[in-house]
C-alpha cells in the first residue's frame, strides 16, 4: 500500500528551496549547538579538536627536545619526562592522528560522494563527544601529574600493578578505550555510508578514488581496533581485579599484550596513511590537470595494503625471542608492503608527468610529502630486515623512522588538504607571503629534527632515556634536533596564523577555484547544512559536468530530492554496486541524546578510574538504556510505500527495504565484535602454547551441565527470534515469541554466571581460570545485549514502528542472537576443551 | 538503468585472495609454534608447513584461473568488468605475496 504524502512542489526556485531545507537541516543557535548531528558541524569540530590536541602534543614533544638538547639536562626529572613523552605519543596517535583523518572523512566523504549526510548522524555526534571527553580525561591527568608514564604502547609488566601502581596506567587504558569507541563508531558510519549513500549513478567503478580509500580505511579500523580494545579491557581487569592475563608468575604472558597491541598498532600506521593518500589522489590530478593515472591499480594496491598491513605486526617484536622461521614471514611481509605503496607513488608521479602541473601551496606540501614519506619508507624496508632491526631496535633510529612515516604521511598531506579545501569553507585562499615560508620552515625543521635522530640512533642512543652523560658523541646531533624542532614549530605557528588570516583577509575566489572535478565543489561556499539542495545524478557515457556549473542546477532543485517533504531530513540510499537509488533514508533531527549518552559513558569510565565499580556498572546500564531510548524514535511510524524522489522515480523509505543502513551497520558491528572474540580465542591459545607455568597437572574444571544449559538456552532464543520475525511478517502478534526469547536469554545468562562461579583454577590464581572467566563472560555479556534488543523490539512494536513491511528491528535481533549462539558454542566449547588442552602439555619436551 | 546490478555479495571477492593469504599466515604461524613447542621432528614440521602452504597456493591459483577465464555478464555492465579486473589483480597480488612471505618455511631452520 502507498499512503498519501506531501507532494513535492514543482520548480521551486533556488532561494525558496534553500530556505525550506535550511529550516529542516540547520542546527539551532546557542545551547542548541550541543544537539548538532550534522556531518559538516561535527567534522569541523573534530578538525579543530584534533588540532588542539596536536598543539598540546606538539608542546609536549618540544619539552622532550628541551630536555634532550644538552647532556645531563635537569629541565625535567625522570618521572615527569616519562609522563611527557608517553602523553606526547599517546596524544599524537590517539587524539590527533586518527581523529584528524576521521575528521577529514567526516567532513568530506558525504560531499565528495554526492549525498547530504551520513547514515547515522547521531552516532557521528556520539563518536565526537566520546573523543572529546576521552581526550579531556587524558589531558586533565597530565595537569594533575598522574598521566600515563609507561610509554605510548604501555608494555606489560611495566604497566601492570606491580610496577605502575596508582591510576597512571588506568588513565591510558580507560581514556584511550573511550576514544576508540569513537573511532569504531565513526568507522562503521563511514563503511555504511560509502556503500549505501552515494549520488545516484555512482557505481563502484565511478566512485571518486577518495571513496575507495576511506571505505578500505574504515574497514581496517573495524578490524584493527578490537584487539587493542580487548587488550586494554584485559589489562584493566588485571589491574582492577587481579586476573593474571599478562602476569607471567601466574600463567599469563607479558608478550600477549604486545601481540594484541601491535595487531592494532601496525595497521594503525596505514589507517593514518590511507585517508591522506586519498586526499593526495584527489588533489594531484587537479594540480596536474589530468585524470588520475591507474585508478584500478590504485584500488588493487589499497586492498593489498590493507591486508598486508595486518600481517606484519610482529616486526615490532623481532627481538622478543620468536623463532627465526616465523620472523622471516613477517620480515618478508614487511618488505613487500612497500610494493602497493610504491604503486600509488608511481601512479601519482605518472599523473604529474603526463599532466601539466601547476604550482600552488598544496603542491608544496605534496612535494614535502613525497620527500619525507619516501625517506621514511626506505628506512622501513631497512628495519624489515631482521638483523638490522636487532641492531636498531629501541634506538632513536626507530623514533626517526616512525616520525618520517607517521608525521610525513599525516602532517604534509594534512596541510596540503587544509590549503586545498579551505576555500570550500571560507571562499578565500591563502596569503602566499605567509604560506610559502611556513612550508619551508616546517619542511626544513622537520628534516633537521628527525634526520639527526637516525644518526643518534645508529650511534646507539636508546629511546625513552630522559638524559645522557655527554661522552657518547650524541651532543651536537641532539642539539640540532632540538633546534630543528623549534624551527618546525615556528613553521606550524605560521601556518596556523596564515589559516586564521585567510579566514579574514584571504583573496576571495570563485566557486571551484582549483577546477576540480569532484562533487564537494558543486555546492555553496561555505556548504549549507543540507550540503546539496538536490542530489546530482552521475550520468554515464558523457563528459562530466563541471562542479561549478552543476552547483547552480542542483541549487535550483533539478537533481533528486530537490524539495522539502514532511519536515524530513531526506537522503538517498543506493544499491551498493550500481549506485541506483533504492530507498529514501529519513535521517534524525538534531538531538541532545548523543551528548547525554557520551556523558554517561564518560561517567562510567571515570567511576572505573576511581575504582567505584558499582557506580561504573550503573552508568554502563544507563548508557545502554539510552541506546535503547535512541532506537525508539528511529525510523517511521507507519508504512508509506514508494515515495517520489524526482525525475519520475519513486523508491520506498529505508524502513521498508531489506538493505537498510542499520542492517549493514550491524554486520560491521559483528565483524568488529568477531575480531575481538577471535583475539580472545587467540589469547587463550597463545597462553596455552607460550606462557610459562601452565603445568599439565593443573586440571581445570567446568560444569558441563551448566555449559550445555547455556548453549541450549541460546539456541532456543535464536529460534524464538526467528519465530517472532515469521509471525510479524505474517501479520500475527510476535510478543509471545519475544517473551520466549527473553526467558531463554535470562536462563542463558543465569547459567553462564553459575558457570563463571564454578571455574577452577580460581581466576585470581591462574591465567587458565582467568581466560575461562573471560570466555564465559563474553557469552553472558552478549546474551545481555540480546535482551536489550528484545526489550527494544517490544517497545517499538507497541509504538507502531514495526509492521509486516517494517521488519528491520526483528531482523537485527535475529542476526544478533544467531551470532551470540555461534560465538557461545565456540567459547563454551573451548572452555570445555581446556582440560584436554592442558593435558597435552605433558607431552612437551 | 540498463541491465541488472552486480550482486553486493560479490564484493567479498575483492578480499578473497588476501583472505587466503591471511589464512596461510595464521595457520603456518600457529602450526610452526605448536610444532616447535611440542618438539616435532624437523622433517615432519617442514612437510606440514609445506603442505599447508601448497594448499593455500592452490586455493588462490584456482580462484585466479576460475575468475580470469570467466567472462563478465554483459547485462551487469561496466561495474562488473571493473570488479572482475580488480578481483583478478588482487588474486595475482595475493599469490605473489603468499609465495614471497611464506617461502622461508621451505628453506630456513625450523625451530631456532
Amino acid at each position: 500500500m502507498s499512503a498519501s504524502v506531501e507532494q513535492p512542489p514543482e520548480g521551486a526556485p533556488a532561494l525558496r528551496l534553500h530556505r525550506q531545507l535550511e529550516k529542516i537541516w540547520a542546527t539551532g543557535p546557542g545551547w542548541q549547538r550541543l544537539a548538532a548531528v550534522n556531518h559538516s558541524v561535527i567534522g569541523l569540530r573534530m578538525v579543530i579538536t584534533s588540532f588542539v590536541f596536536f598543539a598540546i602534543g606538539g608542546v609536549l614533544g618540544m619539552l622532550t627536545r628541551v630536555q634532550l638538547a644538552t647532556p645531563n639536562g635537569d629541565f625535567m626529572d625522570a618521572e615527569t619526562y616519562n609522563q611527557v613523552f608517553t602523553m606526547h605519543g599517546s596524544m599524537m596517535l590517539f587524539l590527533f592522528a586518527i581523529p584528524m583523518v576521521e575528521s577529514f572523512a567526516v567532513y568530506l566523504t558525504p560531499k565528495i560522494l554526492g549525498t547530504r549526510d551520513f547514515a547515522f548522524p547521531r552516532l557521528t555526534a556520539y563518536g565526537y563527544w566520546c573523543y572529546l571527553l576521552g581526550g579531556t580525561i587524558l589531558t586533565v591527568s597530565l595537569l594533575a601529574r598522574v598521566a600515563p608514564n609507561s610509554g605510548w604502547f604501555m608494555y606489560t609488566p611495566l604497566s601492570s600493578n606491580v610496577y605502575t601502581p596508582g591510576v597512571n596506567a588506568d588513565v591510558w587504558l580507560l581514556g584511550v578505550t573511550f576514544v576508540e569507541i569513537s573511532a569504531l563508531s565513526l568507522a562503521m558510519e563511514i563503511v555504511v555510508s560509502v556503500l549505501k549513500m552515494r549520488a545516484p549513478g555512482m557505481s563502484l567503478d565511478r566512485m571518486p578514488i577518495f571513496g575507495w580509500y576511506i571505505l578500505v580505511t574504515a574497514m581496517m579500523m573495524i578490524v584493527a581496533f578490537p584487539p587493542l580494545i580487548l587488550g586494554s579491557i584485559l589489562l584493566e581487569i588485571e589491574r582492577a581485579f587481579g586476573l593474571p592475563f599478562f602476569d607471567p608468575t601466574r600463567g599469563g604472558s607479558a608478550l600477549l599484550w604486545q601481540h594484541l597491541f601491535w595487531l592494532f598498532g601496525h595497521p594503525d600506521v596505514y589507517i593514518i596513511f590511507l585517508p591522506m593518500a586519498g586526499a593526495l589522489s584527489t588533489m594531484i590530478p587537479v594540480f596536474a590537470n589530468r585524470p588520475l593515472v591507474g585508478y584500478r591499480a590504485i584500488v588493487v594496491a589499497i586492498i593489498a595494503l590493507a591486508f598486508l598491513s595486518f600481517g606484519i605486526w610482529v616486526h615490532h617484536m623481532f627481538t622478543v625471542g620468536i623463532p627465526h622461521l616465523a620472523l622471516a614471514f613477517f620480515s618478508a611481509g614487511s618488505a613487500i608492503v612497500a610494493v602497493p605503496t610504491a604503486v600509488q607513488f608511481f601512479a601519482w608521479l605518472a599523473t604529474l608527468a603526463h599532466g601539466r602541473p601547476r604550482w600552488d601551496v598544496p603542491m608544496l606540501y605534496i612535494f614535502g610529502f613525497f620527500f619525507v614519506f619516501t625517506a621514511g619508507g626506505l628506512t622501513g624496508v631497512m628495519l624489515a630486515i631482521v638483523p638490522f632491526d636487532w641492531q636498531a631496535h629501541d634506538t632513536y633510529f626507530i623514533v626517526a623512522h616512525m616520525h618520517y612515516v607517521v608525521a610525513g604521511a599525516l602532517a604534509f598531506p594534512m596541510l596540503a588538504g587544509f590549503y586545498y579545501w579551505l576555500p570550500l569553507l571560507t571562499g578565500r585562499t591563502a596569503a602566499y607571503r605567509l604560506a610559502v615560508p611556513a612550508f619551508w620552515l616546517i619542511f626544513i625543521g622537520f628534516n633537521l629534527t628527525f634526520f639527526m635522530m637516525h644518526l643518534t640512533g645508529l650511534l646507539g642512543m636508546p629511546r625513552r632515556v630522559f638524559t645522557y652523560s655527554g661522552d657518547e658523541g650524541w651532543n651536537w646531533l641532539n642539539l640540532l634536533s632540538s633546534v630543528g624542532s623549534f624551527v618546525m614549530t615556528i613553521g606550524f605557528g605560521m601556518a596556523v596564523i596564515d589559516i586564521i588570516v585567510q579566514l579574514r583577509f584571504g583573496r576571495r575566489v570563485r566557486r571551484n577555484p582549483w577546477n576540480a572535478t569532484t562533487l564537494e565543489w558543486a555546492m555553496q561556499m561555505p556548504p549549507a547544512p543540507y550540503a546539496f539542495a538536490s542530489i546530482p545524478r552521475i550520468a554515464t557515457g558523457s563528459e562530466p559536468v563541471a562542479p561549478d556549473q552543476l552547483a547552480l542546477s542542483l541549487a535550483r532543485g533539478e537533481g533528486y530530492l530537490g524539495f522539502a517533504r514532511n519536515g524530513w531530513q531526506e537522503a538517498l540510499g543506493v544499491h551498493m554496486t550500481s549506485g541506483e537509488p533504492d530507498q529514501v533514508i529519513v535521517l534524525p533531527q538534531p538531538t541532545y541524546l548523543p551528548l547525554i549518552t557520551a556523558l554517561f559513558t564518560g561517567a562510567a569510565v571515570l567511576a572505573m578510574l576511581f575504582k567505584l565499580y558499582l557506580l561504573s556498572l550503573a552508568m554502563v546500564l544507563v548508557t545502554l538504556g539510552l541506546f535503547v531510548l535512541a532506537g525508539q524514535r528511529a525510523g517511521l511510524g507507519r508504512d508509506y510505500g514508494p515515495l517520489p524522489i524526482g525525475h519520475g522515480v519513486s523508491v520506498p523509505p529505508h524502513t521498508e527495504v531489506a538493505s537498510a543502513p542499520p542492517w549493514l551497520a550491524l554486520i560491521c558491528t559483528l565483524v568488529a565484535d568477531g575480531t575481538l572474540f577471535t583475539s580472545l580465542i587467540f589469547g587463550t591459545f597463545y597462553l596455552w602454547i607460550a606462557a610459562p607455568h601452565w603445568p599439565s597437572n593443573l586440571a581445570p574444571q567446568a560444569n558441563r551441565m551448566l555449559a550445555l544449559g547455556v548453549i541450549v538456552a541460546l539456541v532456543i532464543a535464536a529460534a524464538a527470534a526467528r519465530g517472532s520475525l515469521r509471525s510479524t511478517s505474517a501479520g500475527s502478534n510476535a510478543q509471545g515469541w519475544i517473551g520466549l526469547a527473553a526467558i531463554a536469554l535470562l536462563a542463558a545468562m543465569t547459567a553462564a554466571v553459575g558457570l563463571i562461579g564454578s571455574v577452577t583454577p580460581h581466576p585470581h590464581e591462574h591465567a587458565l581460570g582467568a581466560t575461562a572467566w573471560a570466555l564465559i563472560g563474553f557469552v553472558a555479556l552478549h546474551a545481555g545485549i540480546g535482551l536489550l534488543f528484545l526489550i527494544s523490539n517490544l517497545l517499538r512494536i507497541r509504538a507502531g514502528f514495526i509492521s509486516p513491511r517494517r521488519l528491520t528491528d526483528l531482523r537485527l535481533t535475529r542476526l544478533w542472537l544467531d551470532y551470540t549462539t555461534v560465538t557461545g558454542v565456540i567459547a563454551l566449547g573451548l572452555v570445555l576443551a581446556l582440560p584436554a588442552l592442558v593435558a597435552t602439555l605433558g607431552a612437551r619436551p | 538503468m540498463n541491465g541488472r546490478p552486480v550482486p553486493p555479495r560479490r564484493l567479498w571477492l575483492l578480499a578473497a585472495g588476501f583472505l587466503v593469504w591471511c589464512s596461510a599466515l595464521v595457520v603456518l604461524y600457529a602450526l610452526h609454534a605448536i610444532g616447535c613447542a611440542f618438539g616435532w621432528q624437523a622433517g615432519a614440521l617442514r612437510w606440514s608447513l609445506a603442505i599447508v602452504l601448497l594448499v593455500h597456493l592452490i586455493a588462490i591459483a584456482w580462484m585466479w584461473r576460475h575468475l580470469a577465464t570467466a567472462r563478465p555478464d554483459p547485462e551487469l555492465g561496466q561495474a562488473a568488468v571493473f570488479l572482475q579486473t580488480v578481483v583478478v589483480w588482487t588474486l595475482i597480488a595475493a599469490l605473489v605475496a603468499t609465495v614471497i612471505t611464506f617461502a622461508p618455511s621451505l628453506v630456513l631452520k625450523t625451530c631456532i
